[in-house]
């Protein structure tokens, strides 16, 4: 793995709202390098996807980024205009979205949506378009790429349409790929081709991926270091062994002990009680303070990031010891 | 216990795909087309004991959802027959505060709460008007079903928009568990919700279960969920049922491929890497089911027989079931 | 909805300045329309109030009283006096009568200031005259001709008898009034003010029942049709369809040539044009619901169909149709006008704004353009204040443009 070629620092995303002030991201740091999947798991409301879309200067009012630095290259990314964003966007970062039909226009042909994608950024000839697309379809694992360039996207199935947005972003040779919960509407059996051709893509291209998801079962499969975060802030971050094998943090270890598939069959479930506290009413301490059995009169004081390995950080005042 | 409580023989549904009256109509005369139809549901027999939890997983357009409609009572079969406590549903469903034993619980938090009625009498109104209790004393009796579900008694005043998801599909629980019914179906009731929460559904699933011993029947799309609450699981594909047995067994010794290649895909929480091609192929259209066995494209042990000839279930040891021509009996 | 909604759903309304501006307006107009008799200053429906000397009279003209014949019978009874007036029909100058000095009597006419062309006393006494008048050849007879300050005089050179009763004859010239016509007269002399108010009020009142009549009937029929689906939502939604192809003041003006005019008919007329929108509305929005997981826990709780579609569907369609209806009341009040322009709506009578904007068309090339024009100003605010009420209602019921 080679030095992290993107950077995010300090990132703050309030949205403005009637209600008050909503802080969906809250100092949010951390670092990308080639060839490399982070994984970003949260619950709903937990920032991940606020994240994803302030990388990508999607965020629309009444949100804002209020501090904080994104670095592609070392170039900030948080001070460019609309118009040299465009440029970075599916140039140099793409992102994928949950639901394929958000990408897809449902009128075109998926081979005109492709050559227009091309076409935005680059004047090259219609025959190399056409192979730079077959090869794309190919990538994603797409059988028969000649037929579906022909396809519209009512025509395919969820699975096959994913893929072919994936195939999208790839077609400018993006240096990342942010991915939102890409998989969360397909099936299992579906799920599992598509993140088996995402990991040998990363692995052959270098590309850096940003997988967003609430699915730990998904990350511990895909990726190499895991972001967990929590109302808005991050939780504990580390290589994929040491969250999923070795978490230190009260709310990932309680996370990872509520998947069925981690409990004795019949038996109650290890829950977490009680619901994530409003964003609108954060103190600046712990925001899993409420819920957490852990806590006591000190978590009610900002927490700052302790370090357990050069991959490892947890911010937490009572983590677990082993 | 071991009374059945709910049974159902070949029941089929279908539905035509993209007709009108008018159209019907007009195909009728004009052309010799024959309307497309979508067997949701295809010759399905299973049934369901006393105080059982019976799990039914598949993958999108398996039919699941369809099935729990006809087994609720709120969507008709188009053949075969359903039959509660060896009554045939026509005239079970006919006498409305009987009906009321089968109940459901919905998948999407959001939508299965009307927004415009108040929590207090999304849960009470049906138990008032079938007569289950009497008006004056509704407040104490949805009181009391809001705290078997864990909410406080003062959420009947508010409206839905101001629970969170989770406090939702409690709400959901409480409206089927205040009509006091005997069989309650839940249609992927825990998939829309985090996964901390989903936990907390789960355990309120299980304590209301133990309690009141209730018979269940729960879809789902995930074999975790599954393994965890159901004592015998059926797996559909394409409108049928391909395997049916005791949980421990399918999980300890599938024997149809479509479970087996179910169980490997299943997303575990481990630090073993998958570094082997996963199973290729995509689910067919329901609309055009492959022929014989619906599996047989993308099955590993199809022989040139699977394609022609529709597998009935079999049994492979006592109460172990599948649908598969290339598995020897044992 | 909760009063926090309700707050929010307020809040997120003003935002939009123009929708506060005609939501002001609208109900503006309804308080007008309800309030029409105590705000006019003329009932425009009482014909016997008007007066063909103020036919189109432009704007800001005062109100002319004509010139009358009054007559009364002055009997006097020692130091008593009495007016009988003789004319039949009530007029505004009346006869009044007074001592003035020793064997002098005063003869003038209320109210004071009024100018007299000439006024006759008939069959005094003998002896006494009349100062300033010149006499009838034969008859006792005494007129004055333009009489200062609209009095005579009576005097006698002796004394006059103790009882005595003459008759009393006063013409008037025509009066200026201080009665302003702030928007002018019709061709009737009707206050063209009063009648935009009596307008108004039966333009909204049409608009509101038609509307809603229509509203009623059709939202019953979509859900009706959503409910029953097959061949029962084949024949409304047909129906609806061959409404809607027919152009609405078409259909308007065929019913209304069939029943005739009057304000039931054209409510009537309203309503069969305008019930398949709401039909549709009502049908596609329903149909949304349904396919919805709560309709079928309702099912499953196994409510009665009526039940789930009045009680559950129904209030989950309401925002659109209201929205659907604050547009139709604008639409009904444009339609109401088109046909009374076109002479088929209401009678003339009971002028609405339309009839009163068809009523100054003949005369509006000839420079009297008040009786059209202020009509027609009334008429596009309001409309125009209703759709826009009614765009910044479907504004905020659009979840996509909500943030």
């Amino acid at each position: 793995m080679t030095a992290p070629f993107f950077r995010v620092d300090n990132l703050n995303t309030w949205f403005f709202t009637r209600q008050g002030v909503i802080k969906s991201v809250r100092d949010i740091s951390f670092e990308l390098s080639r060839g490399e999947v982070l994984g970003i798991v949260g619950e709903s409301g937990s920032g991940k996807s606020v994240t994803g879309m302030s990388i990508m200067g999607q965020i629309d009012e009444p949100g804002r980024i209020v501090s904080g630095s994104i670095a592609l290259d070392g170039e900030e990314l948080t001070t460019l205009g609309f118009e040299e964003m465009r440029h970075y966007r599916g140039k140099r970062i793409a992102m994928v979205f949950q639901n394929p039909l958000m990408t897809l226009n449902p009128l075109m042909r998926v081979r005109d949506q492709m050559y227009e994608a091309i076409g935005e950024h680059e004047n090259i000839s219609r025959k190399d378009m056409h192979d730079r697309c077959i090869e794309a379809l190919k990538a994603v694992g797409i059988p028969s790429p000649d037929e579906r360039l022909n396809a519209y996207p009512h025509e395919m199935s969820g699975g096959m349409r994913q893929r072919v947005v994936i195939a999208i972003a790839l077609l400018l040779g993006p240096d990342m790929i942010i991915a939102d919960e890409p998989t969360t509407a397909l099936d299992v059996t579906i799920q599992a081709q598509i993140i088996y051709h995402i990991r040998r893509l990363i692995d052959e291209h270098g590309l850096g991926m940003i997988w967003i998801t609430h699915d730990l079962s998904t990350l511990s499969e895909l990726a190499d270091r895991i972001m967990v975060m929590y109302a808005g802030a991050t939780m504990e971050i580390g290589t994929t062994e040491e969250i999923i094998g070795a978490a230190r943090h009260p709310y990932t270890r309680k996370l990872l002990d509520s998947v069925p598939s981690r409990n004795v069959p019949g038996r109650k479930l290890k829950q977490i009680p009680g619901n994530m506290p409003s964003l609108l009413a954060l103190g600046k301490g712990c925001p899993f303070a409420s819920r957490c059995d852990r806590a006591t009169d000190i978590c009610s004081e900002p927490v700052p990031a302790i370090q357990l390995s050069a991959t490892h950080h947890i911010w937490c005042y009572h983590p677990f010891e082993d | 216990m071991n009374e059945t409580i709910f049974e159902a023989r070949d029941l089929s549904r279908s539905f035509s795909v993209g007709s009108s009256p008018l159209r019907d109509f007009a195909d009728h005369f004009l052309r010799d087309r024959p309307p497309k139809v979508l067997r949701a549901v295809d010759n399905v027999s299973l049934s369901l004991r006393e105080g059982e939890t019976l799990g039914i997983v598949g993958e999108s357009g398996c039919g699941k959802s369809t099935l729990a409609r006809m087994i609720a009572g709120i969507l008709p079969a188009s053949s075969g027959e359903r039959r509660f406590r060896d009554e045939p549903y026509e005239s079970f469903l006919a006498r409305n505060r009987d009906a009321l034993k089968v109940q459901m619980v919905f998948q999407d938090p959001l939508s299965s709460l009307n927004p415009r009625l108040r929590v207090g009498d999304i849960i009470g109104e049906a138990a008032v008007l079938h007569g289950l209790v009497r008006r004056p004393q509704i407040k104490d009796y949805v009181a009391d079903i809001l705290s078997q579900v864990g909410l406080p008694a003062d959420s009947m005043g508010r409206y839905p928009h101001q629970f969170s998801g989770g406090q939702r599909q409690r709400i959901g629980i409480a409206r089927a568990l205040a009509v006091k019914p005997d069989m309650l179906i839940c249609d992927e009731a825990v998939a829309a919700l985090d996964v901390s929460v989903q936990a907390q559904i789960i355990n309120l699933l299980m304590d209301i279960k133990q309690d009141s011993g209730l018979a269940m029947i729960f879809i789902s799309h995930d074999l975790g969920v599954i393994r965890h609450l159901c004592d015998r699981v059926a797996v559909m594909y394409l409108g049928r049922v391909v395997e049916l047995t005791e949980t421990e067994q399918l999980f300890a010794s599938p024997l149809h491929p479509y479970t087996r290649m179910l169980l490997e895909g299943m997303p575990k929480i481990s630090l073993q890497r998958r570094r082997f091609m996963p199973i290729q192929g995509e689910i067919p259209s329901p609309l055009s089911p492959p022929s014989g066995c619906h599996f047989h494209p993308r099955c590993p042990m199809a022989t040139e027989h699977c394609g022609r000839i529709r597998p009935e279930l079999r049994e492979a040891s006592s109460g172990h079931v599948h649908a598969c021509l290339n598995i020897e009996p044992c | 909805m909760s009063t926090a909604g309700f707050k929010d759903y307020a809040q997120h309304f003003a935002e939009s300045r123009a929708a506060v501006v005609s939501l002001a307006v609208s109900l503006a107009f309804v308080a007008c329309a309800i309030f029409a008799p105590l705000l006019s200053p003329t009932d425009p429906y009482d014909l016997t109030q008007l007066q063909l000397s103020d036919a189109l009279k432009p704007t800001g003209s005062t109100r002319m009283l004509p010139g009358e014949e009054v007559r009364a019978n002055i009997r006097i009874d020692g130091s008593a006096t009495s007016v009988q007036p003789a004319t039949p029909a009530k007029t505004h100058v009346t006869l009044v009568a007074e001592p003035c000095g020793l064997n002098c009597l005063g003869v003038g006419v209320q109210p004071e200031g009024t100018r007299l062309a000439n006024l006759q006393i008939r069959n005094l006494p003998a002896g006494a005259t009349v100062e300033g008048a010149r006499k009838h050849p034969v008859q006792s007879w005494w007129t004055v001709d333009n009489p200062e300050g609209g009095k005579v005089r009576i005097a006698s050179n002796g004394p006059l008898p103790a009882t005595f009763t003459f008759l009393a004859i006063a013409r008037s010239m025509d009066q200026e009034t201080d009665f302003v016509f702030h928007l002018g007269t019709d061709s009737f002399g009707r206050d063209m003010f009063s009648a935009i108010l009596y307008g108004v009020r039966i333009s909204v009142f049409v608009g509101l029942v038609a509307a809603g009549a229509a509203m009623v009937i059709g939202t019953g029929l979509g859900l009706l049709s959503a409910w029953r689906g097959g061949i029962t939502d084949a024949i409304i939604m047909r129906a609806v369809d061959f409404m809607l192809g027919l152009p609405a003041l078409l259909v308007g003006l065929a019913i209304l040539a069939i029943l005739g005019n009057g304000v039931s008919k054209v409510v009537l007329a309203i309503v069969i044009v305008q019930w398949s929108y709401y039909a549709r509305t009502a049908r596609s929005f329903a149909m949304s619901e349904l396919g919805k997981e709560y309709v079928e826990a309702a099912r499953c709780l196994r409510l009665s169909p009526a039940r789930i579609m009045l009680r559950h569907v129904l209030p989950n369609c309401m925002p659109q149709i209201i929205v659907l209806f604050t547009l139709n009341i604008a639409s009904a009040i444009s339609l109401e006008s088109s046909l009374s322009f076109l002479g088929v709506g209401l009678p003339l009578t009971r002028p609405s704004l339309g009839m009163l904007i068809a009523s100054g068309y003949e005369f509006i090339f000839s420079h009297k353009y008040w009786i059209s024009i202020y009509p027609g100003i009334v008429l596009l605010v309001m409309i125009v204040a209703m759709n826009l009420l009614g765009d910044r209602l479907r504004d905020l019921n659009n979840p996509r443009l909500d943030r």
